[in-house]
């Protein structure tokens, strides 16, 4: 090339936005090369393993683990007598790791062991003996707050002399609670009465979800190890480093300045690891004691047993509306399964309470929950939060409403829709809103009007095959939500002198993608091909403070943040340039690897070696940055009301169902989506994103169930809980609504849990077009619905309810 | 942990069946049931485990006479994909075709299938309508001794078999089907793939001139074992296969059967889905 041709050459524009883009994790998964934490193993290090209670409500009156302690290759044997410094955790701290005089759940976790190898660990547990002495089991919500129900958290007694060693305290684990009520919210904004007052039509029904759980391929697990000064080193799972970092400190009553957590790749999150859980302070423990490393995985019975679940709600809903379509009121009373003891679940009222005053115009909303106590598995974070049972409800009733006062289901949606700019009720402000969008897209596209018609007019045609077609939509944080007093996100940018990139990151990558994207921004800024880029995200002495995997929040905080480290980095490459081509900055442009003539494309000098430049001069300077995003939510006040998120994500989900009337069988055939996604980032991403939340929402809708009966889980193995499988799936049809939000990364939302939350509503309304049975229980196993369709499922109706 | 002290791999059926001799050992196929349910607990694995694999005698299928011979070692595979099966007992076919999954068909075997004795198991119904017999070998003195029986009589309860501790099934035999012979199967569960049955049906006969006659009809999940329904065959034999005939035997189909509550089903919803996949399946016989 002559000179004269290298100084014209031009570099085209070009985007890496809205581009189907791999995923950097992709090449290392598909190929089974990924490291994770199963695959990780310490030099020296022991493996621990978990006893927990062989009954659902009882007093331990003695445990002995001397056998255990005498066998061969045991190192460690912990009960809680022999940890008194043990501190409550959870949401509401309200009980220890190693659990003290008393179980409360099947899960409940009496005594840990580290041992060599696994096997001699569980020979070990055999070995514990216990003597127990059962109490009444609370296996229903109804019966945990009849007057005189048996309690779980009673205030200690001396008598049992189970607290005895631990220090008074002010948390329910030490003082206990008079009442099964672990937590109530209560929220309104209108006058409910007055709404009911001017409709034309009220209905009110109750609606009960169900137990479902994660199902990571990943089962959870953690290695604990300290050092010689007593410094922590954890290799977790975790989706939320830095305050769990904090809270772990505050459990081993050490400064967290000395715990640094690790996480390796992590096979599946979906809001499962949102909490501490007994057992990775038992590992602590346990590591602690040994002096030696602990590395503690879960069984996949385990994983069912003793992590979270989705909570399961049983809801009573009053709706109301004018017969012009307009909405009046809402009133809503949940009663919150918490089971023994209290994590995120209980606090799923922050996300459905939104939904019911925001998702549509309601000038009326009067909201309350109590989460209480009873002896079931308890229930976590899982995607969506509360929303997929929220929805569940409120996308039945517009369903119902509608049909009461003779209007299209589709225009009756497109009359109380949001639209930008408004402000609800809650104090949530819409500044990018596509929801109307969505609703008329996804019925377009299904031919949704149609086929109501037409569904309705088959019904009663022979043959045992019914189609029907349903709609849901959505509402959802897609901006942060800001439920910590702050929702931040750091980044370090550093270039080196081949201009390549590491992006070092606070937001953690669980498998949703999160690398690639917040990859794709950066070197959208910068001009660069996505291989110039290196992300380092998993060590929390190196990377910078962020709240977590969350609240679908990583690609509009990280992906700010990201942006706001790119831009400085941009700028301070510029200015140099500008300065050795002796023009104006805003002359200039990245493109491609180098610096440009932002007019005209012309090639300037190359990247790399402007920094090799700046790098090997008198002077010599590094291009490294920082930012700290913090969006400009909320904290919602006492009344939960405030603007907690910088952005909302909407979307309608249309779902066509075939149902066997002879076997109750629901198949489903087709969705199509249209989701406010505010701009495509990596459309391979949210393509793959949207169809596995789709699915996830069918599992919950049609198989998945735990079973629990009496406290105890029947099915906890993916033979009897029954995840969808491929041929299943339906085909789908997904359309993005490009609302580009002004304060999202180059216009993006967050959609994480968008996905999930519609689906087993739309599929209700489906089965109601098919078959004219409206089914208010989830899940609809063919059995369920059989009976449905055959009236042998008895309404049932929960009395409103409020805690004192 | 287990007993297990000895691992042994015979190549020949004498040295299999002589190991079984003392009675201590827990025999290994396919092992996509002894892992999941030994690991679980559930099965002790015994202080001798003996891998049949090698025994290339309980391989194969082959016809033999007026039988269709399947080595116990066939997999669930093997007989899907054997021409001899295909155009002899389709109906076998159909029930591989909904057994599990593509990685589990690959390693089961009909063996395997037949002696973990599971009342939902999915070869099993057809090969009851198929009047099919098991072979077991044994060695009570220093010489092989075979002897068949019905796989009706085969089974007494859950996981339980007529085959002594000392005996191996060697294989199946089918004999032929007649000319005119039809025969239907069905399974129902939660999810097409992976899954275990809620009920299976499976109803055979010859059908001439829209007469069903020698009738044989299998019920799965609804009873201790997989179950032959007199009561229904009777109710079937020499009958046109007319709507009043089909709404009759779907009836008394749904009356034959005494199921269970468990954690896949209620009895109520058991006994609704024998009547109305009976009825379904003669529907399709009778479209034959």
């Amino acid at each position: 090339m002559s000179v004269a041709e290298k100084k014209t050459r031009i570099i085209e524009p070009d985007t890496l936005i809205g581009k189907r883009i791999r995923k950097m994790d992709a090449p290392e998964k598909a190929s089974g090369k990924t490291r994770y934490i199963h695959d990780i193993n310490l030099s020296g290090q022991l493996h621990g393993k978990i006893l927990r209670s062989e009954r659902i409500h009882a007093l331990i009156k003695s445990i002995d683990v001397s056998a255990a302690r005498a066998l061969s290759g045991v190192h460690v044997v912990i009960t809680a007598v022999d940890v008194p410094d043990q501190r409550p955790i959870g949401v509401a701290r309200d009980h220890f790791p190693l659990k003290v005089g008393r179980v409360r759940s099947e899960r409940d976790e009496i005594a840990a062991v580290a041992a060599e190898t696994e096997e001699i660990a569980e020979a070990a547990l055999k070995l514990i003996k216990v003597v127990y002495e059962d109490l009444p089991v609370i296996s229903n919500p109804e019966d945990a707050i009849k007057p005189g129900a048996a309690l779980i958290h009673p205030e200690p007694h001396g008598a049992d002399g189970s607290h005895e060693h631990l220090k008074q305290g002010t948390t329910i684990a030490h003082k206990g609670k008079p009442d099964n009520v672990a937590m109530t919210f209560d929220y309104a904004h209108g006058d409910v009465v007055q709404g009911e007052a001017e409709s034309d039509v009220v209905i009110e029904d109750t609606f009960r979800l169900h137990y479902v759980t994660h199902c990571c391929m990943g089962v959870s697990g953690m290695i604990a190890e300290f050092d010689a000064s007593g410094n922590l080193l954890m290799y977790s799972n975790t989706q939320v480093p830095f305050l769990h970092k904090r809270e772990f400190a505050e459990y081993l009553n050490i400064d967290p300045a000395r715990i640094r957590i690790i996480q390796p790749p992590i096979g599946g999150g979906f809001g499962s690891k949102l909490d501490i859980y007994p057992f990775e302070v038992i590992c602590l423990y346990l590591a602690r004691t040994a002096k030696r490393p602990v590395k503690m995985l879960f069984t996949r019975e385990e994983e069912f047993l003793a992590s979270p679940t989705r909570q399961p709600v049983l809801l009573t809903l009053r709706s109301g509306c004018k017969k012009d379509g307009t909405l009046t009121f809402r009133q809503v009373h949940t009663l919150h399964d918490n089971g023994a003891y209290t994590s995120w679940g209980a606090t799923t009222p922050f996300v459905m309470m939104q939904t019911f005053s925001s998702l549509y115009r309601v000038p009326n909303c009067d909201y309350h929950t109590a989460a209480v106590y009873t002896n079931n598995p308890y229930a976590g974070s899982f995607r969506g939060y509360g929303n997929l049972q929220a929805t569940f409800a409120i996308e039945q009733h517009m369903d119902m409403l509608a049909e009461k006062i003779g209007m299209d289901p589709l225009e009756f949606r497109m009359k109380n829709a949001q639209d930008a700019g408004e402000i609800t009720g809650q104090g949530m402000s819409f500044k990018s809103c596509g929801f109307k969008d969505c609703l008329t897209t996804a019925a377009q596209r299904s031919d949704y009007s149609r086929k109501v018609q037409e569904n309705k007019a088959n019904r009663d045609k022979p043959g045992n095959i019914k189609r029907g077609i349903g709609m849901a939509s959505m509402l959802h944080v897609g901006g942060g939500a800001k439920i910590y007093p702050s929702d931040g996100c750091g980044t370090i940018l550093k270039m080196d002198d081949f201009a390549n990139v590491t992006l070092i990151t606070g937001a953690s990558e669980i498998g949703q993608g999160s690398e690639t994207v917040l990859s794709q921004l950066v070197c959208e800024e910068l001009g660069l091909p996505i291989s110039a880029i290196t992300v380092v995200n998993n060590d929390t002495a190196i990377t910078p403070w962020d709240v977590g995997v969350h609240a679908s929040r990583t690609t509009f905080i990280a992906g700010n943040s990201a942006i706001g480290a790119a831009k400085k980095a941009k700028a301070k490459i510029l200015a140099v340039a500008a300065k050795k081509f002796e023009c104006a900055e805003s002359d200039l442009d990245l493109r491609g690897g180098f610096v440009i003539k932002a007019a005209s494309g012309e090639v300037v000098i190359e990247l790399s070696k402007l920094l090799r430049n700046l790098h090997f001069q008198d002077k010599a300077e590094l291009v490294m940055t920082t930012f700290y995003y913090e969006p400009p939510s909320v904290h919602q006040d006492k009344g939960f009301k405030g603007d907690v998120s910088a952005a909302y994500a909407w979307g309608t989900q249309v779902v066509e169902v075939e149902v066997d009337t002879d076997t109750g069988r629901v198949r489903m055939t087709r969705v199509t989506g249209a989701h406010d996604v505010g701009r495509v980032l990596n459309r391979l991403g949210i393509e793959g994103q949207i169809e596995g939340g789709v699915v996830m929402g069918q599992g919950y809708a049609l198989t998945e169930e735990l079973l629990i009966e009496n406290g105890v889980m029947q099915n906890p193995n993916f033979r009897d809980y029954k995840l969808v499988t491929a041929p299943e799936i339906p085909e789908m049809d997904i359309a993005f609504i490009e609302s580009m939000d002004g304060e999202g990364p180059q216009g993006a939302k967050g959609v994480g849990e968008a996905p999930a939350i519609c689906v087993a509503a739309a599929t209700a309304n489906a089965i109601c077009n098919a078959t004219g049975v409206r089914m208010f229980e989830l899940p609809f196993t063919p059995e369920k619905v059989y009976r449905a369709l055959h009236g042998q499922t008895p309404k049932r109706y929960w009395t409103p309810w409020k805690a004192e | 942990m287990s007993e297990l002290k000895h691992y042994f791999a015979p190549t020949n059926l004498d040295q299999a069946v002589e190991c079984l001799k003392d009675g201590d050992v827990t025999i290994l196929a396919g092992g996509t049931d002894l892992t999941p349910q030994s690991q679980a607990g559930r099965v002790k694995i015994k202080q001798t485990l003996m891998n049949i694999r090698h025994v290339s005698e309980l391989a194969g299928i082959t016809l033999e006479g007026d039988e269709i011979r399947i080595g116990a070692l066939t997999t669930i595979t093997e007989i899907m994909n054997n021409a001899l099966v295909k155009q002899h007992l389709p109906v076998l076919v159909e029930a591989c075709d909904q057994f599990a999954s593509d990685q589990i068909r690959n390693a089961a075997t009909i063996g395997g299938n037949i002696c973990n004795a599971s009342p939902a198991g999915d070869t099993l119904i057809p090969l009851l309508v198929l009047d099919a017999s098991v072979e077991l070998a044994s060695m009570p003195e220093a010489e092989l001794y075979r002897h068949s029986m019905p796989l009706s009589t085969f089974f007494i309860g859950p996981g339980k078999t007529r085959r002594s501790l000392c005996e191996l099934v060697t294989c199946v035999r089918i004999p032929l089907p007649p000319e005119n012979h039809v025969a239907r199967f069905h399974k129902l569960g939660t999810r097409p793939a992976l899954d275990i049955s809620k009920i299976s049906i499976g109803i055979a006969g010859t059908l001439k001139e829209g007469i069903l006659s020698n009738v044989r009809v299998a019920f799965g999940a609804v009873a201790p074992t997989p179950v032959r329904a007199p009561r229904t065959e009777k109710a079937l034999e020499g009958q046109r296969l007319d709507e009043a005939t089909i709404a009759k035997v779907a009836n008394v189909a749904k009356d034959e059967v005494k199921p269970i509550d468990d954690v896949r089903a209620s009895a109520w919803y058991r006994k609704e889905m024998i009547h109305n996949i009976t009825r379904r399946l003669l529907s399709h016989v009778a479209q034959t």
